[in-house]
């Protein structure tokens, strides 16, 4: 478990190194754009891009083994997270942070489950990243009946910290996000 | 629908925006047959099917919701539509209306129909089509009957049984009053207060509420109990339909308690609301001054000449007024005049005192709308509530002033049309239950006299905590 | 940029999130509440120049009053009170004797968790809010520590997040998850919702009036701070005072890149305060040229990186002496000196 975690500190670390100077100049500068699209931006060049990628590979093997809140499987076998699903942008002016973007599919339109699923995903993703970054969590459009709700409330940090002071909801989403041991 | 329910109600995670089928728990602990797993696909049409190991698919049970599952569970009470409409609405007793008049006279599928009035959704609807309490009773009953009702009956005569069990309740309470849980006795015939108090205070308030049951309810036991064998016709076979200012009253008539397993029948079968009524004329296109008036009913009657009668003690039943007059003869052998109110923090919150010889002997209050509601269960739950008795009602201004009543028409402020219910509501005789001539005859008759197992049975109820929910699949977060 | 901030005080004691910062009423003592369950009291040393010394001590942890988060916390205007809403669905009084804190009355019923606590001008009336979609009103007898409830106000459709008082009249606004802010008052002896307020894309988040209460700023989750006008401030219109109106005059977009978590408008310089999800501080003025109905508004500071984490208060200090503090995921406490260059 240490293990991974080491191998994504050591990635945020170079790409901290190669583009880190590049853009501290627009450090000051306001920001007047809203959020970048999904998916369309890249760095300016390919190795940044590259960088990128595998953060986001590394953030996907973070996810993939959480267990799904009431079957025995995990989001990755039950194809609820899946690699594409993981995007990172860079923060301007700062080489370590992203904005990472998770999209994921509840196996039903109705799945009454879709809003614990986001919990877990939010909360590992919390924990296990070796420094904090911002994450946004989604479901891919048109794959759950009240997705628009949904979302707001798995980006809603202090419904998620309320709940993760529910004890049975902790107990539950401590389950699901547990290493295996094995 | 939600802003329909009692504020009380609303506070206990009434959700206006889930139906059933989305975010509602129940489907969760619906039963998993076994041998059956794999996918599910959901069809073009909506329904749900389960991929089995051999490949075939399975169709899956819709779940289904009554008001009963909502009310025994402590996550929302849903306002869905469909659930309202599917049980408890006008579009079924017009559906059951229909059905019934299509089978012949004798056909054993038949039922006898029946509608109980509540006084105060006779008052809103005589304001409403300007009409005196006894016209708009008379034109009501013809409406109904033209509708293929053939009864229509005056729930007044179950509330004198109701106020007279709560005073009974109330003297035997106070006299056990140095035990726990005796007082202050808190009115039950507010649904929404009681679904409020089981669905959050549980143990702390329960014991507390008045066992009393609510004159709906006492009409459903007058009707399914008394009546059907009067008229020899099997509970199952009558319909019994009320006319309520409230629409709490129909997760009252859903409750498990007052549902008979022999007959597999309600008590009550459908509550309509006061507006509801307007609305099934306003589908005819009627208006109730246009209504061929009938006679009322003798069965139950409450006065012998057809003339209908009321309680003094304001709209919502009178309890505190009749069981303080009650107490104050029997406790203390003072005979009550006139009973004085002093207003406390609103309008909503008044109190009344008895006093002997300098000393305060009797304490009562009435606490309408949530915020008064609020303020006495902290003082109850802390033990630092000084009445014996509060007449407890979720909406402000008591029932008169219930969620079910009509809306004002025609640019009517709310402020002005609820005094004009009120003055209506008032404009009766009044007379004490225990003048009630026929009453005493039933409890015998009926009831095989005033204590008996049977007299509990027909005019007590009980309450249940619901227990917080601890399942994390089915949290609301 | 006309405008700098300057760090002077970074305070460490919480053990988690920073949720919120409160200066009591002289400005002397800061106080922040969190994750950690526990609210912490600050203040400094030296006794004349208060907050510009570098020498913030912790004064006072108030802990055991609250079993889960402290949300926000609100010191009565007489600053003898102090009153914290908590995710554990209680508000708790506090009384401050000398330098000691101690929970005198805990208040119950909201539905699950208290969101935002907030005192009247006058300090008679308390408002609180919560995620069971209510806002309720009490009335505070302050002779034998009695809170009553006045007032339960189940308007908005979703989870309220925060609440605040008009700064001298008793009028209240409160903002929610659905999107919308709503202005009450007391008719007859009931309180009701007179206006609701909507334009917001997504929650809102925190509400500040100006001084003279005629003015309301929001900030959201849609990113944009909005600037409300009661275009009917005595009611004169038709004489009913249900006739409030207010309107958006000005919205600040383009500014923060993520949800902006409060917005604190000073009573003494008119400046705004932001704070948000990016991790940056912004400060704005009122530009002098245009009209007050169609008012045009500057960034005259930027500090990003203010914190490392979300940043979720920011406060001016009521003595108007340019001091601000705020709050973050990081938790951290930081105190700011803003100056016009």
């Amino acid at each position: 478990m240490f293990l991974t975690f080491l191998g994504l500190f050591q990635l945020f670390m170079m790409s901290s190194a190669t583009n880190g100077p590049s853009s501290e100049a627009d450090s000051e500068q306001t920001q007047q754009s809203g959020e970048a699209e999904p998916g369309t931006s890249r760095g300016p060049d390919d190795e940044e891009g590259e960088n990128l990628e595998d953060v986001a590979a590394d953030i996907y093997d973070l996810i993939k083994d959480i267990r799904d809140p009431e079957k025995p499987n995990t989001l990755e076998e039950l194809e609820v997270v899946f690699e594409e699903g993981v995007k990172v942008h860079p923060v301007k002016g700062q080489s370590d942070r992203y904005i990472i973007r998770v999209e994921f599919k509840p196996t039903v339109p109705h799945c009454s489950l879709a809003t614990l699923i986001g919990l877990c995903i939010r909360v590992k993703l919390d924990r296990s990243l070796p420094q904090k970054q911002k994450v946004d969590i989604f479901i891919t459009k048109g794959t759950h009946a009240t997705e628009n709700e949904i979302n707001k409330q798995i980006n809603d940090k202090e419904r998620i910290a309320a709940a993760m002071e529910n004890p049975n909801l902790k107990e539950l989403v401590e389950k699901c996000v547990a290493e295996d041991d094995t | 629908m939600a802003s329909n329910f009692s504020g009380a109600l609303r506070l206990t995670d009434l959700d206006d925006f889930i139906t059933p089928s989305q975010e509602c728990i129940k489907p969760v602990q619906v039963e998993r047959l076994p041998g059956r797993s794999g996918p599910i696909k959901v069809q073009s049409d909506g329904s749900y099917v389960q991929i089995g190991i051999d490949g075939e698919a399975t169709q899956l049970k819709k779940a289904q919701i009554t008001l009963n599952d909502c009310l025994a569970c402590s996550g929302c009470i849903t306002s869905a539509e469909s659930v309202l409409i599917t049980q408890q609405s006008q579009e079924e007793l017009l559906r059951v209306l229909e059905a019934n008049n299509k089978l012949p006279e004798g056909h054993e599928e038949k039922k006898l129909v029946v509608v109980s009035v509540s006084p105060q959704s006779r008052a809103s609807l005589a304001a409403r089509y300007h009409l005196s309490i006894q016209e708009t009773a008379r034109r009501l009953t013809g409406f109904l009957k033209e509708l293929g009702v053939h009864h229509v009956f005056d729930e007044t005569f179950a509330r004198d049984f109701s106020l007279l069990q709560s005073q009974k309740e109330f003297v035997d309470r106070f006299r056990r009053r140095e035990e726990k849980g005796t007082v202050p006795m808190l009115a039950s015939a507010c649904p929404g207060w009681v679904c409020y108090a089981e669905k959050t205070h549980g143990s702390y308030i329960l014991p507390y509420i008045s066992t009393t049951k609510s004159p709906q309810q006492v009409m459903g036991s007058l009707i399914k109990d008394y009546y059907s064998k009067q008229s020899g016709i099997r509970p199952h076979h009558v319909y019994h339909a009320t006319i309520m200012p409230c629409f709490d009253k129909k997760l009252e008539a859903s409750r498990e308690d007052f549902y008979n397993d022999v007959y597999s029948t309600r008590d009550v079968d459908c509550v309509i609301t006061s507006g509801e009524v307007e609305v099934m004329l306003d589908k005819e296109g009627l208006s109730l001054a246009d209504m061929q008036p009938q006679d009322l009913d003798p069965m139950f009657p409450v006065s012998r000449d057809g003339q209908l009668v009321n309680h003094i003690g304001g709209g919502s039943g009178g309890y505190l007024e009749h069981i303080f007059r009650y107490a104050a003869q029997e406790l203390y052998g003072v005979s009550v005049e006139h009973i004085e109110y002093k207003t406390l923090k609103n309008k909503d919150f008044r109190e009344a005192t008895l006093e002997v010889d300098g000393e305060i002997k009797l304490k009562f209050a009435l606490a309408y709308g949530f915020r008064n509601i609020q303020n006495l269960v902290q003082k109850v739950k802390r033990g630092r509530s000084p009445y014996h008795f509060v007449e407890v009602m979720a909406c402000p201004s008591g029932c008169v002033n219930g969620g079910g009543q009509i809306r004002p028409q025609d640019g009517e402020q709310p402020k002005e049309l609820l005094p004009r219910v009120e003055a209506l509501y008032n404009s009766l005789n009044t007379r004490r239950p225990e003048d009630n001539p026929l009453l005493d005859q039933l409890v015998s008759d009926w009831l095989g006299g005033a204590d008996t197992e049977k007299a509990h049975a027909m005019l007590e109820t009980a309450y249940h905590a619901v227990e917080k929910m601890n399942n994390a699949l089915t949290i609301k977060w | 940029m006309r405008g700098n901030l300057e760090n002077v005080a970074s305070l460490t004691g919480h053990l988690d999130r920073v949720w919120h910062v409160s200066w009591n009423p002289d400005g002397k003592l800061l106080t922040s509440c969190g994750g950690d369950k526990t609210i912490r009291v600050w203040g400094t040393h030296s006794k004349s120049n208060e907050g510009q010394g570098s020498d913030w001590t912790c004064k006072a942890v108030l802990q055991d009053g609250h079993s889960r988060t402290v949300r926000r916390i609100s010191w009565s205007p007489c600053g003898s009170l102090l009153a914290s809403a908590s995710f554990d669905g209680t508000t708790c009084i506090w009384s401050q004797k000398n330098a000691e804190f101690e929970c005198i009355t805990t208040l119950e019923g909201h539905e699950n968790e208290v969101k935002s606590v907030c005192w009247s001008p006058s300090g008679s009336l308390l408002a609180t809010c919560s995620r069971d979609k209510s806002v309720w009103i009490w009335e505070v007898d302050h002779e034998d520590d009695d809170y009553q409830c006045v007032g339960v106000l189940s308007v908005h459709t979703q989870d309220v997040k925060n609440v605040c008082w008009h700064p001298h009249k008793e009028v209240l606004a409160s903002c929610s998850y659905d999107n919308t802010i709503k202005i009450f008052q007391e008719e007859d002896d009931d309180w009701c919702c007179v206006c609701t307020l909507t334009g917001h894309e997504a929650t809102v988040w925190g509400i500040s009036f100006d001084k003279t209460g005629t003015r309301l700023a929001s900030c959201s989750d849609d990113n944009t701070v909005k600037i409300w006008q009661d275009c009917n401030p005595d009611g004169q219109d038709g004489g009913s005072s249900r006739k409030t109106s207010w309107k958006c005059i000005c919205t600040l977009s383009g500014y923060h890149t993520r949800t902006i978590y409060d917005i604190d408008w000073c009573k003494h310089s008119g400046l705004l305060a932001t704070c948000s999800g990016d991790d940056t501080i912004h400060v704005f003025q009122e530009n002098s040229v245009g009209s007050s109905y169609k008012p045009g508004f500057s960034l005259m500071a930027c500090v990003t990186n203010a914190h490392s984490e979300d940043i979720n208060s920011i406060r001016w200090n009521p003595n108007g002496d340019g001091f601000l503090a705020s709050c973050g995921d990081d938790g951290f406490v930081k105190v700011w000196k803003y100056s016009q260059c």
